[in-house]
Protein backbone atom coordinates (compact mmCIF):
# COMPACT_ATOMS: atom_id res chain seq x y z
CA UNK A 1 0.00 0.00 0.00
CA UNK A 2 2.63 2.55 1.49
CA UNK A 3 4.79 1.31 -1.78
CA UNK A 4 1.66 2.41 -4.70
CA UNK A 5 0.89 5.33 -2.67
CA UNK A 6 4.59 6.45 -3.49
CA UNK A 7 4.61 4.88 -6.88
CA UNK A 8 1.61 7.41 -7.52
CA UNK A 9 2.84 10.40 -6.48
CA UNK A 10 6.21 9.65 -8.78
CA UNK A 11 4.25 9.67 -11.50
CA UNK A 12 2.12 12.71 -10.34
CA UNK A 13 5.31 14.81 -10.63
CA UNK A 14 6.90 12.88 -13.72
CA UNK A 15 3.91 14.44 -15.37
CA UNK A 16 4.53 18.04 -14.49
CA UNK A 17 8.63 17.99 -14.14
CA UNK A 18 10.54 19.34 -17.55
CA UNK A 19 13.35 17.08 -18.56
CA UNK A 20 16.90 17.00 -16.78
CA UNK A 21 19.16 19.69 -17.72
CA UNK A 22 22.80 18.89 -16.49
CA UNK A 23 24.18 22.92 -17.93
CA UNK A 24 21.11 24.05 -15.86
CA UNK A 25 21.96 21.94 -12.98
CA UNK A 26 25.65 22.68 -13.22
CA UNK A 27 26.43 19.26 -14.05
CA UNK A 28 27.46 19.54 -17.39
CA UNK A 29 30.86 18.32 -16.77
CA UNK A 30 30.27 15.06 -15.18
CA UNK A 31 30.38 12.11 -17.00
CA UNK A 32 26.71 11.57 -19.30
CA UNK A 33 26.07 8.39 -17.82
CA UNK A 34 28.06 6.12 -14.68
CA UNK A 35 26.83 2.89 -13.36
CA UNK A 36 28.49 1.26 -10.18
CA UNK A 37 28.38 -2.18 -11.29
CA UNK A 38 27.63 -5.52 -8.38
CA UNK A 39 25.79 -3.41 -5.23
CA UNK A 40 23.78 -6.31 -4.36
CA UNK A 41 19.47 -5.69 -4.27
CA UNK A 42 18.29 -6.10 -0.72
CA UNK A 43 14.56 -6.58 0.20
CA UNK A 44 14.93 -4.64 3.05
CA UNK A 45 12.97 -5.61 6.44
CA UNK A 46 9.90 -3.74 7.27
CA UNK A 47 11.05 -0.10 8.31
CA UNK A 48 15.01 -1.31 7.51
CA UNK A 49 15.09 0.42 4.58
CA UNK A 50 18.55 2.43 6.68
CA UNK A 51 20.21 -0.76 7.37
CA UNK A 52 19.30 -2.65 4.53
CA UNK A 53 20.87 0.54 2.56
CA UNK A 54 24.20 -0.14 4.57
CA UNK A 55 23.90 -3.62 4.25
CA UNK A 56 23.93 -3.10 0.33
CA UNK A 57 26.79 -0.39 0.40
CA UNK A 58 29.34 -2.28 2.93
CA UNK A 59 28.38 -5.67 1.29
CA UNK A 60 29.45 -4.51 -2.27
CA UNK A 61 32.57 -3.31 -0.45
CA UNK A 62 33.34 -6.86 0.51
CA UNK A 63 31.59 -7.11 3.69
CA UNK A 64 29.10 -9.81 4.70
CA UNK A 65 27.07 -8.08 7.41
CA UNK A 66 23.51 -8.42 6.96
CA UNK A 67 20.52 -5.97 7.73
CA UNK A 68 19.56 -7.19 10.85
CA UNK A 69 23.27 -7.03 12.06
CA UNK A 70 23.64 -2.91 11.35
CA UNK A 71 19.92 -3.10 12.49
CA UNK A 72 21.06 -3.73 16.45
CA UNK A 73 23.82 -0.63 15.80
CA UNK A 74 21.33 2.01 14.07
CA UNK A 75 17.67 1.18 14.46
CA UNK A 76 15.51 3.38 16.62
CA UNK A 77 12.29 0.97 17.48
CA UNK A 78 10.18 3.55 19.09
CA UNK A 79 10.72 5.88 16.01
CA UNK A 80 10.13 2.87 13.73
CA UNK A 81 13.53 4.75 11.48
CA UNK A 82 16.52 4.75 11.28
CA UNK A 83 18.16 8.51 12.34
CA UNK A 84 20.88 10.30 9.95
CA UNK A 85 23.59 10.17 12.85
CA UNK A 86 22.89 6.74 13.23
CA UNK A 87 23.49 5.99 10.08
CA UNK A 88 26.61 7.51 10.24
CA UNK A 89 27.51 5.99 13.62
CA UNK A 90 26.56 2.59 12.50
CA UNK A 91 29.05 2.72 9.29
CA UNK A 92 32.27 3.86 11.61
CA UNK A 93 31.27 1.42 13.98
CA UNK A 94 31.37 -1.53 11.78
CA UNK A 95 35.57 0.15 10.75
CA UNK A 96 33.99 1.86 7.61
CA UNK A 97 34.27 5.50 6.26
CA UNK A 98 31.77 7.60 6.12
CA UNK A 99 31.56 10.92 5.07
CA UNK A 100 28.14 13.16 4.54
CA UNK A 101 27.82 14.54 0.95
CA UNK A 102 24.80 17.24 0.42
CA UNK A 103 25.12 18.17 -3.70
CA UNK A 104 23.70 17.18 -6.35
CA UNK A 105 27.17 17.51 -8.02
CA UNK A 106 29.10 15.64 -5.66
CA UNK A 107 26.23 12.66 -5.76
CA UNK A 108 27.21 12.21 -9.96
CA UNK A 109 31.14 12.52 -8.90
CA UNK A 110 30.78 10.24 -6.50
CA UNK A 111 28.36 7.63 -8.73
CA UNK A 112 30.97 8.35 -11.59
CA UNK A 113 33.85 7.78 -9.71
CA UNK A 114 32.38 4.24 -8.74
CA UNK A 115 31.14 4.69 -5.49
CA UNK A 116 27.57 4.00 -4.58
CA UNK A 117 25.89 6.83 -2.13
CA UNK A 118 23.14 5.89 0.03
CA UNK A 119 20.38 9.01 0.12
CA UNK A 120 17.69 10.09 2.26
CA UNK A 121 14.45 10.72 0.08
CA UNK A 122 10.92 11.93 1.22
CA UNK A 123 8.82 9.69 -1.40
CA UNK A 124 5.77 11.24 -0.23
CA UNK A 125 4.80 14.84 0.11
CA UNK A 126 6.13 17.69 2.74
CA UNK A 127 2.21 17.42 4.25
CA UNK A 128 2.64 13.85 4.21
CA UNK A 129 6.26 12.58 4.32
CA UNK A 130 7.46 9.07 3.64
CA UNK A 131 10.90 8.77 4.53
CA UNK A 132 13.21 6.35 3.35
CA UNK A 133 17.00 5.71 2.16
CA UNK A 134 18.09 4.36 -0.68
CA UNK A 135 21.46 3.79 -2.96
CA UNK A 136 21.72 5.37 -5.59
CA UNK A 137 24.05 3.09 -7.56
CA UNK A 138 24.32 4.95 -11.48
CA UNK A 139 22.75 7.14 -13.55
CA UNK A 140 21.90 7.92 -17.25
CA UNK A 141 21.44 11.95 -18.79
CA UNK A 142 20.14 10.82 -22.03
CA UNK A 143 18.13 8.15 -20.74
CA UNK A 144 17.20 10.92 -18.26
CA UNK A 145 17.06 8.21 -15.09
CA UNK A 146 18.73 7.61 -11.83
CA UNK A 147 19.72 3.82 -10.88
CA UNK A 148 18.49 2.85 -7.32
CA UNK A 149 18.48 0.11 -5.15
CA UNK A 150 15.64 1.02 -2.88
CA UNK A 151 14.79 -2.06 -0.51
CA UNK A 152 13.05 -3.78 -3.38
CA UNK A 153 14.02 -6.75 -5.15
CA UNK A 154 14.01 -5.05 -8.18
CA UNK A 155 16.12 -1.89 -9.38
CA UNK A 156 14.40 1.29 -8.81
CA UNK A 157 14.62 4.16 -12.07
CA UNK A 158 13.87 7.54 -11.49
CA UNK A 159 13.54 10.95 -13.68
CA UNK A 160 16.03 12.93 -12.46
CA UNK A 161 13.59 15.65 -11.85
CA UNK A 162 11.63 13.11 -9.48
CA UNK A 163 14.63 11.96 -7.72
CA UNK A 164 15.81 15.53 -7.32
CA UNK A 165 12.38 16.25 -5.50
CA UNK A 166 12.26 13.56 -3.13
CA UNK A 167 16.51 14.14 -2.03
CA UNK A 168 15.62 17.91 -2.00
CA UNK A 169 12.75 17.15 0.85
CA UNK A 170 15.47 14.92 2.35
CA UNK A 171 17.48 18.17 2.19
CA UNK A 172 20.54 16.32 -0.08
CA UNK A 173 21.60 14.28 2.62
CA UNK A 174 23.67 12.03 1.16
CA UNK A 175 26.57 9.52 2.91
CA UNK A 176 29.10 8.06 1.35
CA UNK A 177 30.52 4.79 2.95
CA UNK A 178 33.74 3.32 1.80
CA UNK A 179 36.01 0.92 3.43
CA UNK A 180 38.89 3.18 5.01
CA UNK A 181 41.41 2.19 2.19
CA UNK A 182 38.92 4.09 -0.63
CA UNK A 183 38.60 8.06 -0.58
CA UNK A 184 35.56 9.88 -1.54
CA UNK A 185 35.86 11.57 -4.66
CA UNK A 186 33.68 15.02 -3.91
CA UNK A 187 34.73 15.27 0.08
CA UNK A 188 37.06 17.92 1.17
CA UNK A 189 40.04 16.69 2.72
CA UNK A 190 38.54 17.87 6.10
CA UNK A 191 35.42 16.16 5.93
CA UNK A 192 37.77 13.08 5.73
CA UNK A 193 40.16 13.70 8.43
CA UNK A 194 37.04 14.35 10.37
CA UNK A 195 36.02 10.70 9.67
CA UNK A 196 39.25 9.19 10.73
CA UNK A 197 39.05 10.97 14.24
CA UNK A 198 35.54 9.65 14.57
CA UNK A 199 36.88 6.14 13.62
CA UNK A 200 39.33 6.68 16.32
CA UNK A 201 36.80 8.04 18.93
CA UNK A 202 34.69 4.49 18.24
CA UNK A 203 37.97 2.62 18.97
CA UNK A 204 38.39 1.43 14.82
CA UNK A 205 42.27 2.21 15.25
CA UNK A 206 43.09 -0.33 12.94
CA UNK A 207 40.58 1.33 10.09
CA UNK A 208 41.56 4.82 11.32
CA UNK A 209 45.00 3.81 10.94
CA UNK A 210 44.35 2.56 7.17
CA UNK A 211 42.28 5.68 6.69
CA UNK A 212 45.34 8.01 7.64
CA UNK A 213 47.59 6.31 5.47
CA UNK A 214 45.17 6.39 2.66
CA UNK A 215 44.48 10.43 3.13
CA UNK A 216 48.20 11.09 3.27
CA UNK A 217 48.69 9.17 -0.55
CA UNK A 218 46.48 11.83 -1.47
CA UNK A 219 47.57 14.73 0.43
CA UNK A 220 50.69 14.62 0.95
CA UNK A 221 51.26 17.92 2.28
CA UNK A 222 49.41 17.64 5.27
CA UNK A 223 51.19 16.50 8.77
CA UNK A 224 47.79 16.14 9.90
CA UNK A 225 47.36 12.53 8.61
CA UNK A 226 50.48 11.10 10.11
CA UNK A 227 49.50 13.03 13.42
CA UNK A 228 46.21 10.96 13.17
CA UNK A 229 47.91 7.92 12.24
CA UNK A 230 50.14 8.30 15.61
CA UNK A 231 47.32 8.60 17.62
CA UNK A 232 45.26 5.37 16.00
CA UNK A 233 48.46 3.46 16.38
CA UNK A 234 49.02 4.68 19.98
CA UNK A 235 45.42 4.01 20.43
CA UNK A 236 46.47 -0.06 19.19
CA UNK A 237 49.50 0.47 21.83
CA UNK A 238 51.45 0.25 19.00
CA UNK A 239 54.23 3.45 20.35
CA UNK A 240 57.14 2.45 18.04
CA UNK A 241 54.83 2.60 14.94
CA UNK A 242 53.43 5.82 16.43
CA UNK A 243 56.68 7.61 16.56
CA UNK A 244 57.41 6.46 13.24
CA UNK A 245 54.44 8.64 12.12
CA UNK A 246 54.88 11.50 14.59
CA UNK A 247 58.87 11.79 13.27
CA UNK A 248 57.31 11.91 9.74
CA UNK A 249 54.63 15.07 10.56
CA UNK A 250 57.29 16.03 12.30
CA UNK A 251 59.68 15.91 9.22
CA UNK A 252 56.82 17.53 6.99
CA UNK A 253 56.18 20.99 9.18
CA UNK A 254 58.58 21.08 12.43
CA UNK A 255 56.78 23.91 13.68
CA UNK A 256 53.97 22.40 15.26
CA UNK A 257 53.96 22.12 18.95
CA UNK A 258 51.00 19.85 18.92
CA UNK A 259 53.54 17.12 16.81
CA UNK A 260 56.35 17.42 18.87
CA UNK A 261 54.09 17.16 22.66
CA UNK A 262 52.64 13.96 20.93
CA UNK A 263 56.31 12.64 20.10
CA UNK A 264 57.60 13.84 23.54
CA UNK A 265 55.02 11.88 25.06
CA UNK A 266 55.98 8.49 23.14
CA UNK A 267 59.46 8.65 23.74
CA UNK A 268 58.90 9.63 27.06
CA UNK A 269 56.45 6.04 27.45
CA UNK A 270 59.22 4.18 25.41
CA UNK A 271 61.74 4.99 27.74
CA UNK A 272 59.61 3.86 30.58
CA UNK A 273 59.44 7.23 31.95
CA UNK A 274 55.89 7.17 32.53
CA UNK A 275 54.03 4.40 33.93
CA UNK B 1 62.08 38.76 53.92
CA UNK B 2 65.86 37.36 52.04
CA UNK B 3 63.60 34.22 51.97
CA UNK B 4 60.73 35.76 49.79
CA UNK B 5 63.22 37.34 47.75
CA UNK B 6 64.78 34.39 47.06
CA UNK B 7 61.40 32.54 46.31
CA UNK B 8 60.70 34.96 44.08
CA UNK B 9 63.53 34.54 41.93
CA UNK B 10 62.89 31.22 42.22
CA UNK B 11 59.36 31.35 41.10
CA UNK B 12 60.48 33.67 38.12
CA UNK B 13 63.11 32.00 36.93
CA UNK B 14 60.89 29.08 37.04
CA UNK B 15 58.10 30.45 35.11
CA UNK B 16 60.48 31.87 32.69
CA UNK B 17 61.87 28.04 31.97
CA UNK B 18 57.70 27.42 31.77
CA UNK B 19 57.58 29.67 29.35
CA UNK B 20 60.59 28.55 26.98
CA UNK B 21 59.02 24.89 27.28
CA UNK B 22 55.70 25.57 26.63
CA UNK B 23 56.47 27.54 23.18
CA UNK B 24 58.25 24.15 22.61
CA UNK B 25 56.02 21.47 23.70
CA UNK B 26 52.51 22.66 24.18
CA UNK B 27 52.39 21.89 27.73
CA UNK B 28 54.66 19.71 29.66
CA UNK B 29 52.64 18.86 32.41
CA UNK B 30 49.88 16.73 29.87
CA UNK B 31 50.92 13.53 30.02
CA UNK B 32 48.54 12.06 27.52
CA UNK B 33 48.43 12.81 23.84
CA UNK B 34 46.67 15.92 22.11
CA UNK B 35 43.78 13.86 19.90
CA UNK B 36 43.20 14.08 15.94
CA UNK B 37 40.16 16.10 16.81
CA UNK B 38 41.76 18.77 18.45
CA UNK B 39 44.62 19.21 15.81
CA UNK B 40 41.96 19.54 13.16
CA UNK B 41 39.59 21.75 14.46
CA UNK B 42 42.94 24.22 15.26
CA UNK B 43 45.09 23.53 12.17
CA UNK B 44 42.10 22.52 9.40
CA UNK B 45 40.75 25.58 8.46
CA UNK B 46 44.91 26.84 7.47
CA UNK B 47 44.38 23.85 4.72
CA UNK B 48 41.25 25.46 3.77
CA UNK B 49 43.34 28.87 3.52
CA UNK B 50 45.67 27.53 1.52
CA UNK B 51 43.68 25.39 -0.57
CA UNK B 52 42.18 28.36 -1.83
CA UNK B 53 45.35 30.55 -2.24
CA UNK B 54 47.31 27.40 -4.56
CA UNK B 55 43.73 27.42 -6.44
CA UNK B 56 44.06 31.36 -7.04
CA UNK B 57 48.07 30.54 -8.35
CA UNK B 58 46.58 28.57 -11.20
CA UNK B 59 47.69 29.84 -14.28
CA UNK B 60 44.41 29.43 -16.08
CA UNK B 61 42.49 30.91 -12.59
CA UNK B 62 44.97 34.59 -13.17
CA UNK B 63 44.57 34.33 -16.94
CA UNK B 64 40.56 33.98 -16.14
CA UNK B 65 40.56 36.68 -13.58
CA UNK B 66 42.47 39.00 -15.53
CA UNK B 67 40.13 38.55 -19.03
CA UNK B 68 37.50 39.56 -16.26
CA UNK B 69 39.08 42.57 -15.06
CA UNK B 70 40.17 41.43 -11.54
CA UNK B 71 43.90 41.87 -10.59
CA UNK B 72 45.27 38.62 -8.82
CA UNK B 73 46.88 40.25 -6.30
CA UNK B 74 43.88 41.68 -5.00
CA UNK B 75 41.87 38.88 -4.71
CA UNK B 76 44.86 37.72 -2.78
CA UNK B 77 44.58 40.44 -0.53
CA UNK B 78 40.79 39.94 -0.04
CA UNK B 79 41.17 36.57 1.00
CA UNK B 80 43.72 37.21 3.09
CA UNK B 81 41.73 39.77 5.05
CA UNK B 82 39.13 37.08 5.90
CA UNK B 83 39.20 35.58 9.19
CA UNK B 84 39.77 31.50 9.31
CA UNK B 85 35.96 31.15 9.65
CA UNK B 86 34.99 32.80 7.26
CA UNK B 87 37.13 31.18 4.80
CA UNK B 88 35.61 27.91 6.80
CA UNK B 89 32.40 29.29 6.02
CA UNK B 90 33.31 29.83 2.54
CA UNK B 91 35.26 26.51 1.53
CA UNK B 92 31.17 25.07 2.85
CA UNK B 93 29.36 27.40 0.95
CA UNK B 94 31.23 26.30 -2.52
CA UNK B 95 31.07 22.79 -1.45
CA UNK B 96 27.25 22.77 -1.10
CA UNK B 97 26.76 25.33 -3.63
CA UNK B 98 24.34 27.33 -2.39
CA UNK B 99 25.97 30.38 -1.73
CA UNK B 100 23.37 32.90 -3.02
CA UNK B 101 22.98 36.30 -3.62
CA UNK B 102 22.45 37.73 -0.16
CA UNK B 103 26.09 36.20 0.56
CA UNK B 104 27.08 39.21 -1.98
CA UNK B 105 25.44 42.05 -0.66
CA UNK B 106 26.34 41.61 2.90
CA UNK B 107 30.55 39.85 2.37
CA UNK B 108 31.26 42.15 -0.86
CA UNK B 109 34.64 40.48 -0.26
CA UNK B 110 33.27 36.76 -1.39
CA UNK B 111 32.32 38.01 -4.53
CA UNK B 112 36.12 37.75 -6.13
CA UNK B 113 35.83 34.35 -4.53
CA UNK B 114 32.99 33.05 -6.06
CA UNK B 115 34.21 34.50 -9.31
CA UNK B 116 37.11 32.36 -8.93
CA UNK B 117 35.21 29.50 -7.69
CA UNK B 118 32.46 29.79 -10.85
CA UNK B 119 35.81 29.67 -12.75
CA UNK B 120 36.82 26.24 -11.19
CA UNK B 121 32.95 25.05 -11.67
CA UNK B 122 32.50 24.69 -8.02
CA UNK B 123 29.93 27.29 -7.30
CA UNK B 124 27.51 28.83 -10.35
CA UNK B 125 26.71 31.88 -9.24
CA UNK B 126 26.98 34.17 -11.95
CA UNK B 127 25.70 34.02 -15.31
CA UNK B 128 28.38 36.28 -17.47
CA UNK B 129 31.38 33.17 -15.62
CA UNK B 130 32.49 30.33 -18.34
CA UNK B 131 33.65 26.95 -16.42
CA UNK B 132 37.36 27.11 -17.44
CA UNK B 133 37.67 23.17 -16.94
Amino acid sequence: MRRAACLLVCVWLAGCAPPFDPVARGVADRPTWAMVPDVPLIQQAAFYCGPASLAMVMQWAGSNVTQDEIAALAFSPGAGGTYLADMIGSARRQGQLAVEIGTFDQLLSEVAAGHPVIVFQNLGLGVAPVWHYGVVTGYDFVQDAVYLNSGQRDQMVMPFAVFERTWRRGDHWGLVVLPPDRLPASAPQVDVLNAGAALERVGQYQAAAMLYQTGAARWPDNWLWPFGLANARYGMGDLHGARRALRQARAMDPTIPEVRANLLQVERELAGQVD
Amino acid sequence: MGLLNLTKTGAAIFLSAQLVLATQAVTMAQAEMIGTNAAITKYATHADRSFLLNELQRDDVQAAMIEQGVDPAEAEQRLAALSDAEVATMVQQMQDGSAGADIVGTLFTVFIILLVTDFLCFTRIYNFTRCIR
